[in-house]
């Protein structure tokens, strides 16, 4: 009896020792504004995230410059796994684009989040229904047509895609994150902008149009809306959300970090959120999402590339 | 938009929201009395405190500072003579006066009912205005945001007491402070002379700390061997016992004075740039012209007290109005606002009342009951808020200085933040010590990113530069700033050597 007592004293002195980690609150760096998509999906992910890491998790919105703001301050961040960094496939194209220094291997992979779909939205007080339409009025006025887009990042490129497929030039205005953006395109400043899901609500009431999906298959949540391979213009854009640490952070907090970001993932009240943004849960761990990473990078730089907007 | 209202009520009456409501409004309302300590200061005081808070929970603590610390004014403003911040001076003209001649507790109260009927009142516009307010937000382009921001900086530098000279260039300095670090747009890195830290630009809220809390601060205590006589007055219990239908029948029997006087308030408040003390100036000058005895005026008159506490609590519905609308902070309490809002993850802006409409209107639940509860406190407190008051200010400075720093460190959790609080608390006081007004480098610093983005923005849509002047809300803000510069030259032209009028209001 009293051994079993000592091995439960041992036991717990020993679970305290490695669960060291976390012991305070858990900073988690969003690179964008408050009300954006990236920051619409990592915040139901902190509820469900703080849940099973047993520590509280702080967003903190860093907005600026194509979110490079924000990347910088969690690559300088100490690396004990108290600053997280809320990332996009953003950190592939600034880098290549020149925008920021910090480039994706600064980083150590915790685990991938989500992914959602670009969908073309054009604002109600333009005249085109359909992308035909869109590419006529673009040819007739060539560079006319405003994109609001954060530069360098993956606004920027969804739009670049399909004007290279299209053949018709665009003109870019800066609008950092989405959620500016939605203020401008649905006051008319801008014409076009790299949307998705999340926006199904204003599409509904009329206030903003969505032109076409860039996904393999229609989806089911805007069954109406064409892809762009129907039309015959090979776009398939999404983009990927995921967490990264700090580069030397140690094995043993990634690993704690890791478990709690997987049974986050798998919790139905995230899914259904995501479903809600027609997001998809895309649980990869550290291994599957690091190799994401290298995969993305390569074609990300190619696709920079390709659109011309390589600098490096 | 009743029924909004109501739910907002049900659920802002919760224990969980209306605590921090309370201890927030409880808190300004001592920071509001405290001669020295400005809102802005209370206000960054408390945010560090609600970093763990849900985000409606740690609204409403701060919506309960500001509404508490417009009123918390009045007490010292009528019992001392002195305003325990900067919009509750004309409460001293006939306040002070009043309490002066053994009717205390009038001159109390009258303040008191005037800031609870004028909040009110301010709130009715701030739930009736900010939906509509939006939409003309929305319509807002690149171009009018950038004309906005130029009218409201040439606004303050007009405003200042100062030479106009000296304005504007405390307003350019403002916005050089901010051309330090990354550029908005491409992220080009701009005067960071080699440093890692500069890269993301001097820090907001510890410049605006360090300026203000700092460089004010440092004016107080040369001050405050001059306050200390006064301190010792204040040191009895002053019997505030008063019929409360009688003086709450002297505020309602001018309804005209009421309204007029909280229309200013929220007309000033909605306008970017100008703050509580202008708009309570402001009535009360209008209601010293309006009024049939304008000699009695400085003497101890109701009117004077209910003009300048009315103007001054509506103005705090004007000011959420325009951040809540908007999204852009006209002042430096709505800068810490907004910038409270962010940490709590809320966007403002135009599209805020509809996508979140549970939130802006537990907001707007928050606001509302924030006035009886500063009622509430006022009831038992106000005699004992005088007690506070006498606290040395060779223990008070130093406590808010130490709160201070903890608040600029609680921001970021880095040490970098306490040393950009330091050296920004040297240059601002040194500017004071040149004669420069702070009130336009703080609302240079505060709009300077948004001016270059949207400048940026402007010509990225179309280089056409005379769209500025071509789109007619554009034209006619550029219009009003022209006007406002010339309008300055022109009073300092007239009134030489005229009485100057009060600092604006940060």
């Amino acid at each position: 009896m009293k051994a079993l007592a000592w091995g439960i004293a041992f036991l717990s002195l020993a679970g305290a020792a490695q669960a060291a980690f976390p012991e305070r609150p858990v900073k988690l760096i969003v690179p964008w504004a408050a009300g954006g998509d990236t920051d619409n999906i990592f915040r139901p992910f902190g509820q469900a995230f703080q849940k099973h890491l047993g520590q509280t998790v702080v967003i903190a919105n860093i907005g600026g410059a194509s979110g490079t703001v924000g990347a910088r301050e969690a690559k300088a961040a100490p690396a004990d796994g108290y600053t997280l960094f809320a990332v996009h496939d953003f950190i592939h194209l600034t880098y290549y684009t020149g925008v920021a220094d910090t480039s994706y291997s600064d980083f150590r992979p915790v685990c991938s989040v989500a992914s959602t779909p670009s969908v073309l939205t054009a604002s109600p007080k333009t005249k085109w229904q359909s992308i035909p339409e869109l590419i006529a009025d673009a040819k007739a006025r060539p560079g006319a047509v405003t994109v609001g887009a954060t530069l360098g990042s993956t606004s920027h490129f969804f739009p670049a895609i399909v004007e290279k497929a299209a053949g018709i030039k665009l003109k870019y205005v800066s609008y950092d994150g989405l959620a500016q953006r939605m203020n401008a395109i649905l006051g008319g400043h801008i014409d076009l902008t790299d949307g998705n899901l999340t926006q199904k609500g204003k599409v509904d009431a009329g206030q903003l149009r969505f032109l076409a999906i860039a996904t393999e298959k229609r989806n089911a949540e805007i069954p109406n809306v064409p892809t762009f391979r129907e039309l015959g213009l090979d776009v398939v854009y999404s983009v990927t959300r995921g967490l990264l640490a700090p580069k030397n952070t140690p094995d043993a907090v990634l690993a704690t970090l890791e478990g709690a970001c997987i049974k986050a993932l798998a919790e139905e009240s995230f899914a259904r959120s995501m479903k809600a943004q027609g997001t998809e849960v895309l649980p990869l761990d550290r291994k599957g999402y690091g190799a994401f990473l290298d995969r993305v990078d390569g074609e990300n730089k190619a696709l920079a590339q390709e659109v011309g907007l390589l600098r490096r | 938009m009743f029924e909004l209202l109501a739910d907002g009520l049900l659920n802002v009456i919760q224990l969980k929201y209306l605590i921090p409501l309370a201890i927030g409004t409880l808190i300004g309302v001592v920071g509001g009395a405290l001669p020295g300590i400005t809102i802005t200061m209370t206000v960054i005081m408390v945010l560090p405190f609600t970093f763990g808070l849900e985000p409606l929970q740690g609204l409403a603590a701060m919506i309960g500072v500001y509404v508490g610390g417009e009123s918390g004014g009045l007490i010292t403003a009528t019992l001392i003579g002195i305003p325990g911040k900067p919009s509750s001076i004309s409460t001293t003209f006939d306040g002070f006066p009043m309490a002066r001649k053994g009717e205390p507790g009038r001159a109390v109260w009258l303040g008191i009912w005037a800031s609870f009927f004028g909040g009110l009142l301010g709130g009715v516009f701030l739930i009736g205005a900010t939906g509509w307010l939006a939409d003309i937000a929305l319509r807002f382009g690149p171009w009018e945001f950038f004309a906005l921001f130029i009218f409201a900086l040439s606004m303050v530098a007009g405003l200042t007491e100062e030479s106009l000279a000296k304005g504007l260039l405390a307003g350019a300095f403002g916005l050089i402070i901010t051309t330090f670090g990354s550029d908005p747009i491409m992220s080009v890195p701009r005067f960071t002379m080699g440093s890692q830290f500069l890269v993301g630009g001097f820090p907001f809220l510890p410049v605006l700390i360090g300026i203000f809390a700092f460089a004010q601060l440092m004016t107080d205590i040369e001050r405050a061997r001059s306050l200390a006589g006064s301190d010792a007055s204040a040191g009895q219990l002053v019997n505030l016992a008063v019929s409360q239908t009688r003086v709450v029948g002297e505020i309602l029997a001018r309804p005209f004075l009421l309204l007029w006087s909280t229309f200013i308030g929220i007309l000033i408040g909605v306008l970017p740039a100008i703050g509580g003390s202008a708009a309570s100036v402001m009535a009360y000058d209008q209601a010293k012209k309006l009024s049939r005895h304008p000699e009695r005026f400085g003497t101890g008159t109701p009117e004077g007290i209910i003009a300048s506490e009315a103007s001054n609590n509506a103005n705090v519905g004007g000011s959420l109005v325009t951040i809540m609308a908007f999204g852009i902070p006209g002042d430096a309490v709505t800068a810490v606002m907004l910038g409270a809002m962010t940490i709590h993850g809320i966007q403002s802006g135009p599209l805020f009342m509809s996508q979140e409409t549970t939130l802006a209107y537990g907001i707007f639940a928050a606001y509302l009951l924030a006035h009886p509860i500063m009622l509430a406190i006022m009831a038992v407190g106000a005699r004992w808020f005088l007690r506070i008051v006498t606290i040395p200010k060779s223990i008070l400075i130093p406590m808010v200085l130490v709160l201070c720093v903890v608040g600029a460190y609680a921001l970021n959790n880095t040490m970098d933040s306490v040393w950009v609080l330091g050296l920004f608390g040297l240059v601002g006081y040194g500017l004071v010590k040149l004669g420069f007004p702070l009130a336009p480098l703080i609302l240079g610093l505060i709009l300077g990113d948004q001016i270059e983005v949207n400048l940026v923005r402007a010509l990225m849509t179309d280089s056409d530069l005379w769209l500025f002047v071509t789109r007619p809300i554009s034209a006619f803000l550029l219009a009003l700033s022209v006007l406002s510069v010339v309008l300055a030259l022109w009073q300092r032209r007239r009134q030489r050597r005229g009485p100057t009028e009060p600092d604006v209001d940060f």
